[in-house]
């Protein structure tokens, strides 16, 4: 009798399977897209980290965009018809828009995609402040448009009219600032400021972050925890590529077979899958198989088998000709910071203890390896660089004093001496880590790297979290001492990463550090006003500097990212500032007749 | 059960080549054990001692890990970890079960024992691993968090063959003759009755010494088991990455280290129910995979 | 033969009784998930906010209310079958649960049935030669197969045949063709039932060594029944009770713990990755609806237990 249950039960089975199998249409040009996390809500408004991101300006449009090509980033416009009228004091921008309309969804009459209008732009801006929207994005405008934030406070009333924010025709916004904001654009370009409509934020409610309505090149199909599947969306025209203004160069592009797409509309595919994989070695092989996915971030561990050299750029010969490849910096960085906020080793009111504590902050950066720390888990491919300024931005100082870097085992017990550090009074340390295999290694490398400048292993404890944003709740709360972050610049301008030490980003703001210091705080508040010049990149190196002396940051480190793809695939990948603008210009090579 | 029947027991096991072959291994695993609390050997797991990925040689007998980590070491030093988690929690949710078995069956169908079976019940119906996972993130930060979550979960099965062989002591002539003489229900169940469910409870022991270590490994593998320390699971959620990419010693020896271990305590829990009560039939649960 | 009308009135009664059972699980976990579990609030938050922003949160995600207040309002949505949104996708948890449980029945169904008929056969062959080395045989495989974790087995299996041989998709769940389904469950399902084989055969040997022993079986020998025959109609007939209670019971419990380990581990995008997720992050409606659902289905699997029983062995009806 139980055998005779379970035959009944595999045949329903394979009723079941040859129902859903009865359609099966195997689209001309797909691209299995390989994303390294998984995005949780594609609602712009909390499209605040890299994987929803790339879904979401997909889905979505964004005012301005970045080129495709063109390295070191370049912003153009996206939606916007051009780049912003800003007047003589840099207080009102005027951005003129394209003609764009909705993809077709059932909230709009007779489920007709209608034109994007001025009224979208500020409705989509506007939401991030209406407290029911839980927004991840609006800090980025906080204080910036006059009347914005006073309408979120005074209860986001849809008729209330803000003033810094208002529609001068259809298709023409005015922005009035309440000082200028020389990042402005570059906001404009985060997933987080995508376009929505109203109306299917109305009919999908909640369910707008697993629904997304926009007008992007894109239109989501299905999703679930694994796995996005997007098709074009019929109503997106934005032309033809343009490979030249995308900043085409023949010597670095020539071999990737981008010519046969020049002219053409876009997008090029007739279906889009994007797969998330988390486990590096996972996705290795689920690309190297060749079934599963189309590119692969490569993973460190794997860079001594395929790569020759990455400068310039040589793959093994077994791999050689087999896949095309590209490596790039990342935009962002990888650092240890110190809780200041914690007596122990940060800020003291007594002058004398605060001088100790800042000799044992500087006797732990001196102590920690980065050499080893890239050759151990970046396979030596990281760039290690003093501060927080990438070495990506054009603000970056080549001739910076690389001492904060080095390795000084002995410098930094003689500093511990110096400063009446013993074994005995050293106090403990937590350290933070999100728990993964890769963070435990690295703690225990850390531990193993200050047992040699003489800390005690008992004194160097872990406190585990299982999310990262259990993670942030610990580092905000004050109860991690050491925590190691990575931060990747929403846009290539250095002051988003020296906010991480502006006072009145504390916590629970990005200052996670709690570093409190009013000079730094005045030469910051200078620097935010002012346009890209010769000044404001001395004031951003003098701001770096000072959180070098105080010992407040162990960094910093960008990783190179190299890219791996199935010649067939016509692209040039990008997971930063790029991030998902590529995916609309990415073409299948047509199979030989 | 007396010690004298206790070495009764023990001398059974060794005549049989499988008890002893399992007593034997049991033997050498709580020597590393001892070996590692007392400093003679593991203590320095957590070293960086050598290159990384380095294959077996002289100097590290099974390799180095990614940081250059002597694999053996952190192997003999887990031995320690399993024992540290596996011995409490099997101790400890034997006696709850022993004790809330007893009193559930000797005050069977009054309060206690409905107040019991609704406990066993739900702990029983909310699924294993959702509640040692879930329990062992509520109880987070605290050093006993596993073992906590554990016992939680394991002394259920105990006291339900407890409170099954109690009901059926209970009826016996000389439990009468107990409560006419006038001992407290406590007394009667800690003299007379509790120790004639020793079998059961041995049994039991073993089974759950087992199944702590192997949760353990599961935890830690999904993140949340062992903290600041290292263990087998740990270094099989190592390994499994490791694997994929061509590095197999992590994987290997703790996979090894675990199986050995286990595959003696499955092969003593066999003997010594054969050796207490050849009829029973095996209550050992297939949750616990 | 018993009649309808007292069968339904004994599963009534038998679901009636079961309530505090449901109380308790429904609140236990809560205590569990939501009083002491992970605050989902700071995953929620932006990169830089205020004080004021992360109390506003607390208060829309209701954190900020007492725990009475908070568990009452979830008896009531459990009792509306109101399951609400995930906090954390804002996706509708039926809508959740509606895409991922049957991902896990196709995911664990072939394996389970493969598994139990396996372990039957071994069991059957090993109970008829009982004491021969076949049957000895039979026990040590079962006994290593008891011995092996069944995480070690996960990455195994994954390692031979994902990444050595190339067989089968090393994660994944791209499924809409029966050849898709059937490459992407053998490797989940082998080791499903690897992991549970020696288990089962053991058991099931046991239970068949006592059937096989009972003066029944030796009557139907006596009177010239075949192996094969003696063994299907007599043994398992004669035995089908705690066969089938110890698979029935095993349902539930496989569903969630089963699949959690499995799917975290393959990428499959099944009700216990849904569950695993939502215990890291702390995302209530999830979590709860997950597991008042379990807990359902744990009395409905123990109510159809009996009622089998009560029909399977007449001996029963009597109590």
């Amino acid at each position: 009798m139980p055998a005779q249950r379970s035959r009944l039960l595999i045949f329903g089975l394979l009723v079941l399977l040859a129902a859903c199998s009865s359609d099966v249409h195997q689209p001309e040009r797909v691209y299995r897209h390989a994303l390294d996390g998984v995005p949780t809500s594609l609602d712009p408004a909390h499209a605040a980290d890299v994987y929803a991101g790339t879904l979401v300006l997909n889905l979505f449009d964004t005012l301005y965009r970045y080129r495709y090509l063109a390295r070191p980033y370049e912003l153009a416009p996206n939606l916007a018809a051009d780049f912003p009228d800003v007047s003589e004091d840099g207080l009102v921008v005027t951005i003129r828009l394209r003609e764009a309309r909705f993809a077709d969804d059932a909230a709009f009459p007779d489920g007709q995609g209608r034109l994007v209008t001025a009224h979208d732009v500020i409705y989509s801006l506007r939401r991030h402040f209406d407290p029911a929207t839980r927004s991840q994005g609006a800090w980025l405008w906080r204080d910036r448009i006059v009347g914005l934030d006073d309408w979120g406070r005074q209860g986001a009333d849809p008729d209330a009219p803000i003033a810094g924010l208002r529609a001068v025709d259809e298709r023409t916004l005015r922005i009035e600032l309440t000082r200028p904001f020389p990042q402005l654009v570059n906001t404009l370009a985060l997933p987080l400021s995508a376009i929505v409509p109203a109306e299917a934020v109305a009919r999908h409610g909640r369910e707008f972050s697993v629904r997304p309505v926009g007008s992007g090149p894109f239109r989501l199909v299905s999703l679930d925890e694994t796995r996005a599947i997007l098709k074009p969306n019929a109503n997106f025209d934005r032309g033809p590529l343009d490979l030249a203004a995308e900043g085409f160069d023949p010597v670095r592009h020539g071999a990737l077979g981008l010519e046969t797409l020049d002219g053409r509309r876009y997008p090029f595919l007739d279906r889009l899958e994007v797969h998330f994989i988390t486990e590096p070695a996972t996705r290795w092989n689920s690309f190297i198989s060749g079934r599963e996915v189309d590119n692969v971030m490569l993973p460190a561990e794997q860079a001594a088998r395929v790569l020759v050299s990455t400068d310039p750029l040589r793959l093994q010969p077994r791999f050689e000709g087999q896949f095309h490849a590209s490596a790039s910096r990342e935009t962002g960085l990888v650092f240890y910071g110190f809780n200041m906020a914690n007596p122990e080793i940060g800020h003291h009111p007594d002058p004398e203890r605060a001088q100790r504590n800042r000799a044992l902050r500087c006797a732990i950066r001196d102590g920690f390896d980065w050499e080893a720390r890239n050759q151990v888990f970046y396979q030596g491919l990281g760039e290690v660089f003093p501060g927080v300024i990438p070495p990506f931005l054009a603000e970056f100082d080549q001739e910076m004093d690389r001492r904060s870097i080095q390795h000084e085992p002995a410098a930094a017990r003689e500093r511990l001496e110096a400063h009446g550090w013993t074994e005995q009074s050293l106090p403990a340390l937590v350290y933070g880590l999100e728990s993964s295999i890769d963070r435990r290694q690295m703690f225990e490398q850390f531990r193993a790297m200050l047992g040699r400048i003489g800390y005690p292993p008992d004194r160097v404890r872990s406190a585990v979290f299982p999310s990262f944003g259990e993670y942030s709740r610990a580092i905000r709360d004050g109860q991690i001492d050491v925590f190691l972050m990575g931060w990747t610049m929403a846009y290539p301008d250095a002051q988003y990463s020296l906010q991480l030490f502006y006072g009145p980003h504390a916590s629970p703001g990005a200052n996670m550090f709690n570093f409190l210091d009013p000079d730094f705080d005045e030469l910051f508040r200078q620097a935010s006003v002012m346009p890209p010049s010769p000044e404001r990149t001395a004031l951003y190196r003098q701001l770096n500097r000072r959180v070098i002396d105080e010992c407040v940051v162990i960094g910093s480190l960008s990783r190179l990212r190299v890219h791996l793809w199935h010649p067939r695939i016509l692209m040039l990948p990008d997971r930063e500032a790029v991030g998902g603008f590529f995916l609309r210009f990415v073409g299948v090579q047509e199979p030989e007749a | 059960m007396s010690t004298v029947a206790g070495r009764r027991v023990l001398a059974q096991l060794i005549r049989r080549p499988l008890g002893l072959l399992s007593l034997g291994v049991f033997a050498a695993y709580a020597l590393i054990a001892v070996g590692v609390w007392l400093g003679w050997w593991g203590s320095a797991w957590f070293e960086l001692a050598g290159p990384m990925w380095a294959p077996p040689s002289p100097e590290h007998w099974l390799g180095t890990n990614r940081l250059g980590q002597d694999i053996l070491m952190r192997a003999v030093a887990s031995t320690a970890t399993a024992f540290e988690i596996a011995v409490p929690v099997a101790l400890l949710s034997t006696l709850i079960g022993a004790l809330a078995g007893g009193a559930a069956g000797y005050f069977s169908h009054g309060w206690l024992d409905e107040f019991l079976l609704w406990l066993m019940g739900t702990l029983d119906a909310i699924p294993f691993y959702l509640l040692v996972v879930a329990l062992a993130f509520a109880l987070q930060g605290h050093a006993w968090t596993m073992h906590l979550a554990m016992i939680a979960v394991f002394w259920t099965t105990t006291a339900r063959l407890v409170r099954a062989e109690t009901q059926r002591i209970r009826e016996l002539p000389y439990i009468d003759a107990a409560r006419v003489s006038g001992l407290a229900p406590a007394q009667i169940i800690g003299r007379h009755i509790l120790p004639n469910t020793m079998a059961i409870l041995l049994v039991q022991g073993t089974l759950v010494f087992i199944a702590a270590i192997k949760v353990e490994v599961v935890l830690s593998f999904l993140g949340i088991g062992t903290q600041d320390s290292i263990s087998w699971g740990l270094m099989i959620a190592e390994g499994a990455q490791e694997i994929l990419i061509g590095q197999y010693w992590n994987f290997i020896a703790a996979s090894l280290f675990l199986f050995v271990l286990v595959m003696a305590f499955n092969l003593l829990a066999d003997q010594l129910q054969d050796v207490l009560d050849p009829r029973s039939l095996d209550a050992r649960a297939h949750r616990h995979a | 033969m018993t009649r309808a009308p007292d069968l339904l009135v004994f599963s009534l009664r038998k679901l009636a009784g079961a309530m505090p059972l449901i109380v308790g699980v429904t609140l236990i976990s809560f205590l569990l998930t939501v009083y002491f579990g992970p605050d989902p609030t700071h995953a929620l938050l932006g990169k830089n906010p205020t004080a004021a922003e992360v109390a506003q949160l607390s208060a829309e995600l209701g954190r900020d209310r007492s725990a009475p207040a908070q568990y009452l309002d979830y008896l009531r949505r459990l009792l509306t079958l109101d399951l609400g949104h995930s906090m954390v996708t804002g996706e509708p948890v039926r809508a959740m649960l509606a895409r991922t449980i049957p991902v896990s029945l196709l995911l664990l169904l072939p394996g389970f049935v493969l598994g139990t008929i396996l372990a039957l056969v071994m069991a059957a062959v090993a109970a008829w030669y009982r004491g021969g080395w076949v049957d000895r045989m039979i026990s040590g495989v079962s006994v290593v197969g008891m011995s092996l974790s069944f995480v070690v087995i996960l990455i195994g299996l994954q390692a031979v045949f994902g990444v050595w041989l190339g067989w089968f998709p090393v994660r994944g769940w791209n499924v809409t063709t029966l050849p898709q389904y059937l490459h992407h469950v053998a490797v989940p399902t082998l080791a499903f039932i690897v992991a549970s084989l020696g288990y089962n055969t053991r058991f099931f040997r046991a239970v068949l060594v006592a059937e096989l022993n009972s003066d029944q079986v030796r009557n139907a020998r006596a009177f010239g029944a075949g192996p094969v025959r003696l063994m299907l109609v007599h043994v398992i007939g004669n035995s089908l009770l705690p066969i089938l209670t110890r698979t029935l019971f095993s349902v539930p419990l496989l569903v969630l713990s089963g699949s959690l380990l499995i799917e975290s581990h393959f990428g499959i995008p099944g009700v216990g990755k849904i569950t695993f997720d939502a215990v890291m992050s702390g995302d209530q409606p999830v979590l709860m609806a997950v597991v008042g659902l379990s807990a359902v289905l744990f009395v409905i699997t123990v109510t159809v237990t009996d009622l089998l029983c009560r029909l399977v062995d007449p001996r029963l009806r009597q109590e």
